[in-house]
C-alpha cells in the first residue's frame, strides 16, 4: 500500500472539515478526489503533503507516519504538483525540473550529475524537450503544466498528489496532461492522488484500464469511495452537488466506451 | 542536453574570472589617490617596500590597500545578501536592507557617538544593534499566525521604521556641533577611516556569505513559494535562518565599517540577473564577484574625483538611481532577462 489514511478528522478553528475520512492509494493505482469547493479536498491533499500537522487520525506513506518523517524524507515520498502560479524569477525549464531532486541532496548538496541526468529523462519522459532551455514564466498555462509534472516525476517519489491539476487548462491541453500522467501510471508505476473538479477524469483513467478509484467528500456527510462507475452517478451528483445529471456511455469506432456526465441542471434554479 | 548542462554549473573559467576579477579592481585602486605616486612606486611598495619614500609606502600600504579590502567585502556583502532577499523573499525589489539593518546599525552608531564618544564603539554598537534589528524583525514577522515571507517583510518594515524613529531621537539630543557632523557623515556612507583594525569585520562578512554561497540551489527552490520548496524537501525554516543569518552577518558587519550604502544590494544582483540569468548558481558567485569590483571602483571615485572626499554612499546613489530607473523601463516593472 502507498499512501493509508485512516479516520482523518481536521477542524480550521473548530469548524471541522474532514471528519472520518478513510482512503487507500495501492501502487499503480490512481485516486480522484472529488466534492464541490469547500469540501476539503485541498485540505486533505494539505495534511497528506504535511502542511497541515494537526490533525487527527493517521496517514502512512510507505508503511511511514507522515508526521514522523523529515521534509527531505518526506519527499522521498510524495511528489506535488501544486496549482499554477506564476514565479517571481524567470527560471529555465531546466532548472524548474531540476528542483525536483533538491530532497536528493543534503542540506547544502547542490544538485549532482545523476540529479541533472534523472531531470533530463523526466524532461523527456514528459515530452517538454522542445521547451526546456526556455524561462518558465514565459511557457503557457498547459506548458507549464507539463512542467510541473515533470518536476514531480523527476523527484522519484512513488506517489504524485495533484491538486487540480488541470484548473485552467483548455480542451486539447488537459486531454494532454491527462495523457501524460496516464503513461506515468502505467508505465513507471507511479500512483496519484489527485483532487479535481472534472468529474471526466476518474472516468478517464478507468477508461484507459488503470486501477481507478474515486472520493467524492462532501462536508458533514461521509466520503464516498469506489469505483468511478459506482460512485458518480446521478444520484450521488444530486445529493452531494445539488446538480441533475446523467451518467451516459458512448462508443468510438474502434469500440472504446467511454461514460461521461450530462448535466440537465442545477438544482437551485427553476 | 549536454550544452544545457554546462550552462548551469558554473565552469573553471567562469570561476576564475569571477574571482580575480576583484584582485585586479583591487590592485588598479592601488595606483590612484590624492597623494601623487608614480607607479612603479607602487609596485615597489606591493613587492618590497624598499626604494620608495615612507609617505608612499604608507599611503599605498596603509590607506589605499585595507580601504580597496574593506570596500571589496562590503561591497560582495551588500550585493550577495540583496540577491538572497529577492530570492528567499520572492520580490525583486528587495534590497539588502529589508529586515531593519541599516536602521539598527544606524541607531547603534548615534548611540555609540553621542553617549560613548564614537570611535571603536561605532563598529561594535552599529554591529549589535544590526543583528538585533534584524532578529526583531524576523520574530515580528513570525508573530502573525499565518506566516509568510510577506509577513517578514512588513516586520523588517516596521522595525526598520522604529529604528529611524529612535535616530531621529538620538539626532535631536546630539550636540549639534561635536556630534551630529558625525552622525550625518556616518548616515552617508564612507571609507574614509578604514584601516586595517576594521577588517576584522572581514570575519563576519566572510562567513555570511560562505553560508548563503553554501545555500545558493536552496534559493532557487525557496523563492517557488514556501509550501513548494517545503513539497521539495526543504527544510524552510531551517533555509531560512542559515540564509538571513549569513546575509545578516554581511551587511551587518559590512554598514558598520561603512555607514549606510544603498543601492548596490539592489542593482548589483540586476545586473547579475541580466548577465547570468536568474539561477542563484551562478547569481551568488556573480553578486559578490560584481560587488566586490564595483564597490572598490565606486570607493576610488569617491576619494579621487574631487579635492575632498565624496562619501561613497552618496556617489552609489547617484549611479544607482538613474541605472535603476533604466532598468525598470527595460524590465517594464516586471522581470525577465
Amino acid at each position: 500500500m502507498i499512501l493509508r489514511i485512516e479516520n482523518l478528522s481536521f477542524s480550521y478553528d473548530n469548524t471541522p472539515v474532514l471528519s472520518g475520512v478513510s482512503l487507500e492509494v495501492s501502487e499503480g493505482e490512481a485516486v480522484c478526489l472529488l466534492g464541490p469547493n469547500g469540501s476539503g479536498k485541498t485540505t486533505m491533499l494539505d495534511c497528506v503533503l504535511g502542511f497541515h500537522r494537526h490533525f487527527s487520525g493517521s496517514i502512512e506513506v510507505c508503511g511511514k507516519d507522515v508526521l514522523s518523517l523529515s521534509r527531505p524524507e518526506a519527499a522521498k515520498y510524495i511528489s506535488y504538483v501544486p496549482q499554477l502560479h506564476t514565479p517571481t524569477f524567470p527560471y529555465t525549464v531546466r532548472e524548474v525540473v531540476l528542483m525536483g531532486r533538491t530532497a536528493r541532496s543534503g542540506l547544502l548538496g547542490a544538485p549532482g550529475k545523476e540529479d541533472y541526468e534523472a531531470s533530463d529523462r523526466a524532461i523527456r519522459k514528459v515530452g517538454i524537450e522542445d521547451f526546456a532551455a526556455r524561462p518558465y514564466t514565459e511557457l503557457s498555462g498547459g506548458e507549464r503544466k507539463l512542467v510541473l509534472l515533470a518536476r514531480a516525476f523527476a523527484q522519484s517519489a512513488p506517489l504524485i498528489v495533484l491538486d487540480e491539476p488541470t484548473g485552467s487548462l483548455d480542451f486539447k491541453n488537459e486531454l494532454l496532461f491527462l495523457e501524460t500522467l496516464t503513461d506515468l501510471i502505467l508505465y513507471e508505476g507511479i500512483s496519484v492522488l489527485m483532487a479535481t473538479h472534472a468529474l471526466q477524469h476518474p472516468l478517464y483513467f478507468e477508461s484507459e484500464g488503470l486501477k481507478t478509484k474515486a472520493a467524492m467528500l462532501c462536508r458533514n456527510k461521509p466520503v464516498r469511495t469506489g469505483a468511478p462507475g459506482e460512485i458518480i452517478t446521478s444520484e450521488n451528483l444530486l445529493e452531494i452537488y445539488g446538480v441533475r445529471a446523467a451518467v451516459t456511455e458512448t462508443s468510438d469506432s474502434d469500440g472504446k466506451t467511454v461514460k461521461s456526465v450530462t448535466v440537465f441542471g442545477s438544482e437551485d434554479r427553476f | 542536453m549536454q550544452k544545457g548542462r554546462q550552462k548551469q554549473n558554473i565552469g573553471f573559467g567562469f570561476a576564475a574570472i569571477l574571482t580575480v576579477l576583484p584582485l585586479v579592481c583591487i590592485v588598479f585602486s592601488l595606483f590612484f589617490g590624492r597623494l601623487h605616486i608614480s607607479p612603479s612606486e607602487v609596485l615597489l611598495a606591493l613587492v618590497n617596500h624598499k626604494g620608495v619614500t615612507p609617505a608612499s609606502a604608507v599611503a599605498v600600504l596603509e590607506l589605499r590597500l585595507p580601504r580597496a579590502v574593506a570596500a571589496a567585502f562590503a561591497g560582495a556583502s551588500l550585493a550577495v545578501s540583496g540577491a538572497a532577499f529577492q530570492s528567499i523573499f520572492r520580490n525583486p525589489l528587495v534590497n539588502s536592507g529589508i529586515l531593519g539593518v541599516s536602521n539598527g546599525a544606524g541607531f547603534g552608531a548615534c548611540v555609540a557617538i553621542v553617549f560613548f564618544g564614537g570611535g571603536v564603539f561605532t563598529y561594535i554598537f552599529s554591529f549589535i544593534f544590526a543583528v538585533s534589528a534584524v532578529i526583531l524583525s524576523y520574530f515580528a514577522g513570525r508573530i502573525s499566525r499565518v506566516t509568510t515571507t510577506i509577513t517578514m517583510i512588513l516586520g523588517g518594515t516596521i522595525v526598520g521604521a522604529f529604528f529611524s524613529a529612535l535616530v531621529s531621537i538620538m539626532k535631536y539630543v546630539a550636540d549639534p556641533y561635536s556630534q551630529l557632523p558625525g552622525i550625518t557623515f556616518w548616515f552617508m556612507g564612507s571609507f574614509a577611516s578604514i584601516g586595517y583594525p576594521q577588517l576584522y569585520a572581514a570575519i563576519p562578512m566572510g562567513l555570511g556569505m560562505l553560508l548563503i554561497f553554501l545555500s545558493r540551489w536552496r534559493l532557487n527552490v525557496l523563492s517557488m513559494g514556501e509550501k513548494e520548496a517545503a513539497s521539495l524537501g526543504v527544510d524552510v525554516r531551517k533555509s531560512q535562518i542559515m540564509i538571513i543569518g549569513g546575509a545578516t552577518l554581511c551587511t551587518a558587519a559590512a554598514v558598520c565599517i561603512s555607514g549606510t550604502i544603498g543601492w548596490v544590494g539592489l542593482v548589483i544582483p540586476h545586473i547579475g540577473r541580466m548577465l547570468t540569468g536568474n539561477s542563484n548558481q551562478k547569481l551568488i558567485p556573480v553578486s559578490i564577484s560584481l560587488g566586490a569590483c564595483f564597490m572598490v571602483i565606486m570607493d576610488l571615485l569617491a576619494r579621487t574625483l574631487t579635492g575632498s572626499e565624496i562619501p561613497v554612499g552618496i556617489l552609489c546613489a547617484l549611479i544607482g538611481t538613474p541605472f535603476f530607473v533604466y532598468l525598470l523601463k527595460k524590465t517594464r516593472g516586471g522581470f525577465a532577462t
